[in-house]
């Protein structure tokens, strides 16, 4: 798997001209969601699940963080975004808290639940940790389908009021914004962080584990960090879907809901900073508009992904590029 | 005492057709070292195939083999378009999104192709039940254990005894010496994948008229069948058996003492705690080399 790395350098921070160009991205970012936000105009349906998408992308976000970052598959990480689903709506239904407190609770949660779980299972790689970590969501969605308090099978609804601050998110448009510019703020996060010591030191566990260690990088405590970083913002997307879905089921912690947003982070590119969201974006907003029923979406995209796997391992982008090089090698044999 | 007795007959009954999942998939798994989280889905088209084959007229008993032979013509069509090329020798990480990616789309394609209802396999053993010595044991699942133990041991014996079964066996010990003893490794672990589908087929087959078919059925055997094979040490045959039987006991007498409900959960504790406690299983040896 290491044609990946041929897609990293692109999001990569290096010197000057590198932060110039995020902030060119960041600003891209914003225009993006502008045009989004006022583009869709009244259309109530569509900014929500445009809103909703923004959340999805920052899960597919934290699970790049595994994926594209340490290259694990965490088949499990739906149980962060469960506990972000569940935090805000428990607090709000049984402790009469406001919705942004429940948030705070959730990630915090989620961030110190991931220390002790990454702390047990990050010495297995590969398959291993993939079926530990779905083994640790299933055992937490059957415990939500169990307890009283996450409301068994039937699962947590009748909100009281999801907003942010002055921000009612029951607004469509005003739900996108916020969704949109918490979206933004983890990119940012997120680029910073790849450019940090840390970000490298990930690169490097990925691409040859005991090279780093070599190296004098600890890959134990790297790799922890990592899963430390990804599940509160796990979390963060797991709250943000509930002004869309109005309600968590213990069906949250699905392991579907994982592979979805690996598709997305695998047809955006994993290797790419931004390739998770932009993967988010084609995976929820193109079956909308295809008017795909449910499964063949799941079979077009699955097999669209084996094709991603088989033919460009990087993303979709790869296949643009093999195809770019191949045209101006083309020409250039005709040149002489 | 009786109550007991039947429940430990139960779970016996009950791993033994865990073992068949169970088996394929370390075979899978030793020879071509990825795991193959696609095992469900080929479970369930075991059952669909011997229920289609059942509806255009042959009776249960040749729809199963008739069903394996198509799950294993499906499993070959994919190991030469898909798996081949994916998988070999390449990280793990492709062959588990992979994998993944080709359970979902078989799960879709039988929604769009048969529906989403659960649909009953219809079995000449029936609902009708054997007293044995005052127990008493569902026809279907004395069939289901006699069909798995005499597959299992048929195919025991195959491995031991025949050129391809000590082949196999070698490719999984060490794939490189193999091929260097003139083996030819690629044919092997062709040959070893459309095993390890053909027995997930003939287990959904088995069990289709027990649980009846839907197109997510395969889910919750085959994490039972990830426990089984981890318990029993990926790789390993032998563990495989007895994984199946620990687990078939072990989720037989927790449902009846302890909680339905709950009972999922158990699976996967003792996947985490064995994973984490003796990752190399019960009767696998201890990797020297870890990637």
């Amino acid at each position: 798997m290491t044609d990946i790395t041929t897609g990293a350098p692109a999001g990569r921070a290096r010197g000057g001209s590198a932060s110039l160009k995020g902030a060119g991205l960041l600003a891209l970012g914003i225009a993006a969601a502008l045009a989004a936000g006022f583009g869709l105009g009244g259309d109530p349906f569509l900014l929500n699940l445009a809103g909703y998408t923004c959340g999805f992308a920052i899960f597919a976000l934290s699970v790049n963080v595994m994926l594209g970052g340490l290259g694990e598959v965490p088949l499990g990480h739906c149980m962060f975004y469960g506990i972000g689903a569940y935090a805000p709506a428990m607090a709000m239904n049984h402790a009469g808290l406001p919705y942004e407190a429940g948030v705070a609770i959730g990630m915090v949660v989620a961030a110190l639940i991931a220390a002790p779980i990454g702390w047990l299972t990050l010495h297995l790689t590969g398959a291993y940790f993939s079926i530990v970590s779905w083994g640790l969501s299933g055992v937490a969605m059957v415990t939500a389908l169990n307890l009283d308090v996450t409301g068994g099978p039937l699962g947590l609804f009748g909100f009281s009021r999801l907003a942010v601050g002055p921000f009612d998110l029951s607004r469509p448009q005003t739900y996108f914004f916020v969704a949109a510019a918490i979206l933004l703020a983890v990119l940012v996060v997120l680029y910073h962080v790849r450019g940090s010591r840390f970000g490298r030191a990930m690169e490097a566990i990925r691409q040859g584990p005991h090279l780093a260690r070599s190296l004098g990088i600890d890959v134990f405590r790297e790799r922890l960090k990592a899963l430390v970083l990804s599940a509160p913002i796990a979390a963060l997307a797991g709250a943000l879907s509930l002004p869309y879905t109005q309600i968590v089921t213990p069906e949250v912690m699905s392991v579907l809901r994982t592979v979805d947003a690996l598709l997305a982070a695998l047809i955006g590119g994993v290797g790419l900073i931004f390739g998770p969201a932009v993967g988010a974006v084609i995976f929820t907003i193109l079956p909308q508009f295809l008017d795909l029923d449910p499964n063949v979406k799941v079979l077009v995209f699955s097999l669209l992904i084996i094709l991603v796997m088989v033919a460009a391992p990087g993303g979709l982008h790869q296949l643009w590029k093999a195809a770019a090089a191949r045209l101006s090698h083309a020409r250039k044999g005709d040149a002489p | 005492m009786d109550l007991l007795i039947q429940t430990l007959i139960n779970g016996l009954i009950l791993g033994a057709g865990y073992a068949l999942v169970a088996v394929g998939l370390t075979v899978i798994f030793g020879t071509l070292h990825i795991v193959n989280f696609a095992h469900g889905a080929f479970f369930a088209l075991g059952a669909y195939a011997t229920l289609l084959i059942e509806r255009a007229g042959a009776p249960y008993l040749l729809a199963i083999p008739l069903a394996v032979l198509c799950v294993a013509a499906i499993g070959f069509a994919l190991e030469a378009t898909i798996v081949r090329r994916a998988l070999y020798d390449q990280g793990e990480h492709g062959s588990i999104i992979v994998t993944f990616a080709i359970s979902q789309a078989i799960v879709a394609a039988i929604i769009l192709v048969v529906g989403p209802d659960p649909l009953p396999v219809p079995s000449p053993f029936g609902q009708t039940a054997v007293s044995v010595g005052g127990f008493f044991l569902s026809a279907q699942r004395i069939f289901i254990a006699a069909a798995s133990v005499a597959v299992l041991a048929g195919f025991a014996l195959w491995l031991r005894r025949s050129v391809k079964g000590q082949q196999i066996l070698a490719v999984s010990q060490n794939a490189r010496g193999a091929l260097y003893s003139g083996i030819n490794v690629p044919l092997i672990r062709s040959l070893s994948f459309l095993l390890g589908i053909a027995a997930a087929g003939l287990a959904g087959a088995l069990m289709g008229p027990m649980i009846s078919a839907f197109p997510t059925m395969g889910d919750a055997n085959v994490i039972v069948a990830f426990t089984v094979v981890i318990l029993g040490g990926l790789g390993s045959i032998g563990g495989a058996m007895l994984g199946a039987l620990v687990i078939g006991l072990g989720n037989a007498l927790f449902e009846t003492y302890v909680s339905v409900s709950w009972t999922p959960a158990l699976g996967w504790v003792l996947v985490i705690l064995v994973l984490l406690l003796r990752p190399q299983g019960l009767m696998g040896r201890a990797q020297l080399d870890r990637h």
